[in-house]
């Protein structure tokens, strides 16, 4: 299988007041091209960590991370056009359209204007919010914000779709359209990379999970191959057994 | 990256902004309307009109062309109508201290001493000058009543007004304009820079626009520029509600406004930047704004002449920035002076852009 994304050795700390947060302790994996990769784990195991090294938004304490062949490191440049990214954040402009949001990303990805416009038309539509175009964002529900989020990130036509928390808050309808949403894109060629809190969600759509916590991967398999190894039937409790029953802060 | 890529991704930042602020309704009450405001109160509070007001007119002029211009003078009744401005005594042969001591006394808030030599000299088109006595204790009166003698004495070609030691005091309005136009454009610069940034952390958009191929420095640069844009705007529309409201007067150069402003802007800009990286909310960034800017506003001398304020304050004045720009801006506006009377001011004006940009442009980069 084709390797898309490498990661060596990672580490991350943060000095913040005076004390340091090993928000990423020497992890490394590798995505493969074309597949589903979900991260799980704990609140603050440091998944958004991770994806804000591999998105080139931070840059780690140590270690080495190549996307597409580029170093992330010396060739953010590269990376930037070919990835496309769905922040734990939503962040969409509320006094914005949500045309006017779309569009922003679209120019800022250089997407030439008529092709724009006419992805712009049609990704509304595949997330039914077609007939919400010119309502400001600020003023959407949390599964509309999310909708409008992922298709910001997918104007630029990316090769990688890095998505945190795609369903956190999300009613079941809303999260069995993004997971579709998520499978269409994958259908086409694009490699996803998700993190989720959720057992069932990583169940149902990833190729292979990797378990995060406190810093570090524990664990890095195809879902049915966890569960197989510590002998459970659901993921849940593979999970529970891997980090523990105590509640992060 | 090429040079015109970085430009194109920094205009497309800038029409964003102007385009959350045509949202932001709300805005434009404190961007426009709190500056216009604020002149016109001070003003007409500090113009106004007055009624018999007590003035004494020395006429040792022996000729008749001066009969013409008291004439004028008593008949004066104000802007509004009305009863007529002056109640007018006259008198001849009265010395220049002899006159002050009749003021000093509060018999007359103003005297005015016509020469000799007046109508010969208007005769023969020549030069003259009057002398204009006030009662500088009285600023109010006395600068309606120089208002008017100077607004008549222009009507009059050849013939000056030579107004002792009033300079700079009793023109309120003259000497506010151009420290409002300074602090306003300060106050805003800082203020929607760096609440704008602190807005996108708190919402996260910044963030999703620095994983976009746009460069950090686009995206300042962007900002950078409709803030110069915004500003300058600001700036025009207050000098013409000035011109038109209040009647003032622009004496110097418009070039060297825009100089000063466009300079102070970029400080304010990247004050507001180093501002926003220390905070996570807009919230508190108006806290910390708050305590930033609010002292500038009152210890710099926009509302009074530093020479007024006891020594401490003064010292405090000279490390702010604001301070310079009002002087540069009043030497330019209120004196007519050129760029050689102001390069102290926009050399401190240049370092503190310098600075604030730098640090500001460092922090930025270390953000997220
Ligand atoms: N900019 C930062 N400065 C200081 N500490 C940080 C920063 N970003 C993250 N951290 C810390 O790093 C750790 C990992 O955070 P991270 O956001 O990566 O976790 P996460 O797995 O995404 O958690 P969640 O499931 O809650 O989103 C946390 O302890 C967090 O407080
Ligand atoms: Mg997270």
């Amino acid at each position: 299988m084709e390797t898309i994304i490498e990661v060596k050795d990672l580490v991350k700390v943060f000095h913040s007041r005076g004390r340091k947060i090993t928000a990423v302790n020497d992890v490394s994996f590798d995505v493969f091209k074309g597949e589903i990769f979900g991260m799980i784990g704990p609140n603050g195991a440091g998944k958004s960590t991770i994806f804000s090294m591999l998105t080139t938004l931070i840059k780690p304490t140590n270690g080495s991370i190549k996307v597409a062949g580029f170093d992330a490191d010396k060739e953010d440049d590269k990376i930037r056009p070919i990835i496309g990214i769905v922040p734990q954040k939503l962040s969409l402009y509320p006094d914005l359209t949500a045309r006017e949001n779309l569009e922003l990303m679209g120019k800022l990805y250089s997407v030439p204007k008529k092709l724009m416009e006419e992805r712009i038309d049609h990704y509304l539509q595949l997330v039914g919010l077609g007939s919400h175009a010119d309502r400001f964002a600020g003023g959407f529900s949390g599964g509309m914000k999310q909708r409008l989020s992922v298709i910001c990130a997918v104007l630029h036509d990316p090769q990688i779709i890095f998505w945190d928390e795609p369903s956190t808050g999300l009613d079941p309808q809303t999260r069995q359209a993004i997971w579709k949403l998520a499978r269409k894109f994958n259908g086409e060629g694009k490699t996803l990379v998700f993190t989720t809190h959720y057992m069932e969600e990583a169940d149902n759509l990833c190729d292979r999970v990797a378990v995060m916590n406190l810093g570090k991967m524990v664990a890095l398999d195809t879902p049915e191959n966890l569960k197989e190894r510590s002998g459970s039937t659901n993921l849940e409790e593979v999970f529970i057994h891997l980090t523990g029953e105590e509640v992060r802060d | 990256m090429d040079v015109r890529t970085e430009l194109q991704h920094s205009w497309i930042i800038t029409v964003k902004e102007f385009r959350q602020l045509s949202r932001k309704k709300a805005l434009m009450v404190p961007l426009f309307l709190f500056p216009i405001i604020m002149i016109i109160f001070f003003g007409y509070g500090m113009g106004g009109t007055v009624k018999d007001a007590p003035i004494l007119i020395v006429n040792d002029d022996t000729g008749t062309a001066s009969n013409s211009l008291i004439q004028h003078i008593g008949s004066y009744t104000g802007k509004y109508g009305g009863e007529p401005m002056f109640s007018i005594t006259y008198t001849k042969d009265m010395s220049q201290s002899k006159a002050e001591s009749k003021i000093d006394a509060g018999w007359y808030k103003a005297v005015l001493l016509i020469p000799p030599d007046y109508s010969e000299k208007l005769a023969k088109n020549e030069s003259v000058t009057l002398i204009l006595l006030t009662d500088s204790s009285d600023t109010t009166t006395t600068g309606i009543i120089v208002n008017y003698m100077k607004q008549l004495f222009s009507e009059r070609g050849s013939v000056s007004l030579n107004v002792p030691n009033i300079y700079g005091d009793l023109e309120y309005l003259d000497f506010l304009t151009p420290a409002v136009i300074a602090l306003t454009i300060f106050m805003g610069s800082v203020a929607t820079t760096g609440s704008a940034i602190a807005g996108e952390k708190q919402d996260g958009t910044i963030v999703r626009i620095l994983m976009t191929p746009v460069s950090r420095r686009a995206v300042i640069l962007g900002k950078t520029i409709y803030q110069l844009i915004l500003q300058l705007i600001r700036a025009a529309i207050l000098i013409m509600a000035a011109y038109f409201l209040v009647g003032f007067h622009m004496n110097g150069s418009w070039l060297l406004v825009a100089l000063v402003l466009v300079i102070f802007t970029l400080g304010g800009v990247g004050m507001g930047i180093v501002m926003s990286t220390r905070v996570n909310d807009m919230e508190s960034f108006f806290q910390l704004n708050m305590l930033v800017t609010l002292p500038s506003m009152f210890i710099t001398g926009v509302f009074f002449p530093l020479s007024s304020v006891p020594d401490w304050m003064r010292y405090i004045a000279y490390l702010l920035p604001l301070t310079y720009a009002n002087d540069a801006m009043r030497t330019i506006m209120i004196k007519g002076q050129g760029l050689s009377a102001i390069s102290t001011d926009l050399i401190i004006l240049s370092l503190f852009a310098l600075i604030t940009f730098t640090a500001g442009v460092h922090l930025f980069r270390r953000e997220a």
